[in-house]
């Protein structure tokens, strides 16, 4: 039913320097921006992986620098987990389905958090329209020849990318250790205080 | 700054200096009313929009140029707040995403968080997640029938789909404590085994609804109202829900065979025999009729399933990932049960500590991303997840089949009088819950 090497050969076959990874049952090809457009084409039109509809398209913000993942009052004694990478990328995942040959897999980009840019699909599937609009909305990556890339789901005018993991969550600091204090409605200004960090 | 062509403000983003957004807001179309082209505004407060959808309308008389949706305002942030939580308080956020299928939602992301684990539900837990999961899905399709009734003039039929689907939420009252947002199924089993009156409720169940189901076709089929508005509108071809990731009913309407139950089975489901329905025609009544049947195959797998329901657990017996309470049905839903609380308080210094830490910190998912899709009422309802390797999740991203499946408004509704655009929008089944999430 699924023959996961099969079609890694295939794709690789055509775009030798896309990488690839099989794990739990799922193949997740790794391609660069500027041959996703003409990679999802040939996954679309190519007869034997014949992938006619684009699934899903999501996002995930991997930011660089050393960041503490998860943080637990010391008594816990559970630990804390670091992480730290070189360079901070927005990884946009395309989740590619045949519904004549029953299988499905992910094609993954990585683009600069900086400065995120992906050229747009929706010349290949209308389905990416809203889903390109709620990467733009909750990561800000521009995807270029969207014909109408604007926020989607957050209200019009907010300030900042909520999904991104250094998107602030609100709270002004406060003197204690490690708290937050989260101020009554008619003194919150959040969207400023967003916009100055 | 902008121009309206058809219906859609033309203005490119600004990418320049501070991120300029504008939306697609009322003052950025300049003339409401042009040479011929009216445009309305429809919602998002509108009966017929199933919660707060807005639909601009570009109209040249009675007729429908363009309709551009606009979502956004039942935004809750449930994705952001996941990463916040632990795994097993995922499953109580994501249920109030498509809040007519929440069992669905719960059981795509547990299907996601187990593949992660590495781990599978036991058996009986898997048979009781397709019995309730397809009287789900008839339970949703009811409330489908009922609203786009109503919508389209039927007005008995709300009250006939409300009144059976009750009788649902009520054997989802006694297994799960509570009506919707259940938080039943949850990553590794149930929550809590069922009843021992489980089978006899459902038995009642299977007894009433194949004559209810009758009476629906009796009302509906050859009623010429409905005949009239729903023929012909809103037409989408199999091209046309491959170009818009149509899923689900919509898509089988449109002659596209393709169900995920069958295409990639879950829960053990492809060990019963059932059929997918499809139509050939595409529009809002062949998708009346696809919904129809479906309730009765979701019945034929309920029957084959609970003579099969096996015996035994209905959690894994890791102990690092089961929820360490027994719970027990209260009148306010599930909840510790008292000979629970008195071992954990009275007996057991251990016990209450295990209690502690698996309740407040919750379990470790294994580093990775799965992607995990089940058929839902509205079509492929997708979870793709990602760990860190920590106690909550790093990302989890919703496919939501009503997000989706709402692009084609425009292209089902153009050329169609302004009274067929409720028709369209009643046959797509959007779930604001869920489009918004």
């Amino acid at each position: 039913m699924r023959d996961l090497e099969a079609i890694e050969r295939a794709v690789q076959e055509r775009f030798p320097d896309v990488a690839s990874d099989i794990a739990r049952g799922e193949l997740t090809l790794f391609a660069a921006p500027e041959q996703v457009v003409d990679l999802l084409r040939f996954c679309r039109d190519d007869a034997a992986l014949a992938c006619d509809y684009l699934a899903d398209l999501g996002g995930v913000h991997w930011p660089a620098g050393e960041h503490v993942l998860e943080r637990q009052p010391s008594t816990t004694g559970w630990p804390e987990y670091r992480v730290s990478r070189e360079r901070g990328v927005v990884e946009i995942n395309y989740i590619l389905r045949s519904t004549s040959r029953n299988h499905w897999f992910r094609v993954s980009v990585a683009t600069d958090d900086e400065d995120a840019r992906l050229p747009s699909v929706t010349s290949l599937w209308a389905t990416a329209d809203f889903l390109e609009r709620e990467a733009y909305d909750f990561f800000g990556v521009r995807f270029e020849g969207h014909p109408n890339l604007l926020r989607i789901l957050m209200p019009d005018d907010w300030v900042g990318h909520p999904h991104r993991k250094d998107y602030p969550l609100g709270g002004v600091d406060v003197t204690y250790h490690n708290e937050k204090f989260i101020p009554p409605p008619d003194e919150r200004d959040l969207r400023r205080e967003v916009a100055d960090r | 700054m902008s121009t309206v062509e058809h219906g859609r403000t033309a203005a490119s983003p600004d990418f320049s200096g501070d991120l300029f957004v504008t939306g697609a807001d009322w003052e950025t179309v300049e003339d409401a009313v042009g040479d011929n082209v009216i445009t309305v505004n429809m919602g998002p407060q509108h009966p017929s929009t199933h919660g707060v959808l807005r639909l601009i309308l570009q109209l040249e008389g009675e007729t429908v140029l363009s309709v551009q949706p606009i979502i956004g305002y039942l935004h809750t942030g449930i994705e952001k707040n996941a990463e916040f939580r632990t795994w097993v308080q995922g499953v109580t956020f994501f249920t109030r995403m498509d809040y007519l299928a929440p069992l669905f939602n719960e059981l795509a992301y547990c299907l996601a968080v187990e593949r992660l684990l590495g781990i599978e539900a036991p058996e009986r837990a898997q048979t009781v997640r397709v019995i309730l999961t397809e009287f789900n899905r008839i339970a949703s399709h009811l409330v489908w029938l009922a609203t786009g009734g109503m919508e389209l003039g039927a007005i008995s039929m709300m009250i006939y789909g409300f009144r059976e689907r009750e009788r649902i939420l009520d054997l989802f009252e006694s297994q799960t404590g509570l009506r919707m947002n259940h938080a039943y199924i949850r990553p590794g089993g149930l929550a809590a085994d069922v009843t021992d009156d489980f089978i006899e409720r459902c038995e009642s169940l299977l007894q009433v609804l194949p004559d209810k189901m009758g009476e629906y076709e009796d009302l509906l089929l050859k009623n010429p109202i409905w005949l009239e508005r729903t023929k012909g509108v809103g037409i989408l071809t199999t091209e046309d829900a491959r170009n818009f990731g149509v899923t689900g009913p919509l898509a089988r309407a449109a002659g596209l065979a393709f169900d995920l139950r069958k295409a990639q089975p879950y829960c053990g489901i492809d060990q019963f025999d059932f059929d997918v329905p499809t139509e050939s025609a595409g529009d809002s009544y062949a998708r009346f009729l696809v919904r129809l049947e479906e309730m009765r195959q979701s019945l034929r797998i309920i029957r084959q399933a609970l003579d099969v329901l096996p015996d035994g657990p209905t959690m894994v017996a890791d102990p690092h990932i089961r929820w360490p309470a027994q719970l027990a049905l209260g009148p306010d839903g599930l909840g510790n049960s008292p000979e629970y609380i008195r071992h954990i308080m009275g007996e057991s210094m251990e016990a209450l500590i295990n209690h502690f830490k698996l309740v407040t910190q919750g379990f470790t998912v294994p580093v990775g991303q799965v992607y995990e899709a089940v058929e839902s009422p509205r079509g492929e309802l997708g979870y793709a997840v990602v760990s860190d390797g920590t106690n909550r999740p790093y990302r989890v991203h919703v496919r939501d089949p009503s997000f989706v499946n709402l692009q084609a408004t425009d292209h089902m509704a153009g050329g169609h009088t302004v009274s067929d655009v409720i028709a369209v929008v009643a046959s797509l089944d959007p779930v604001m819950g869920g489009v918004d999430r």
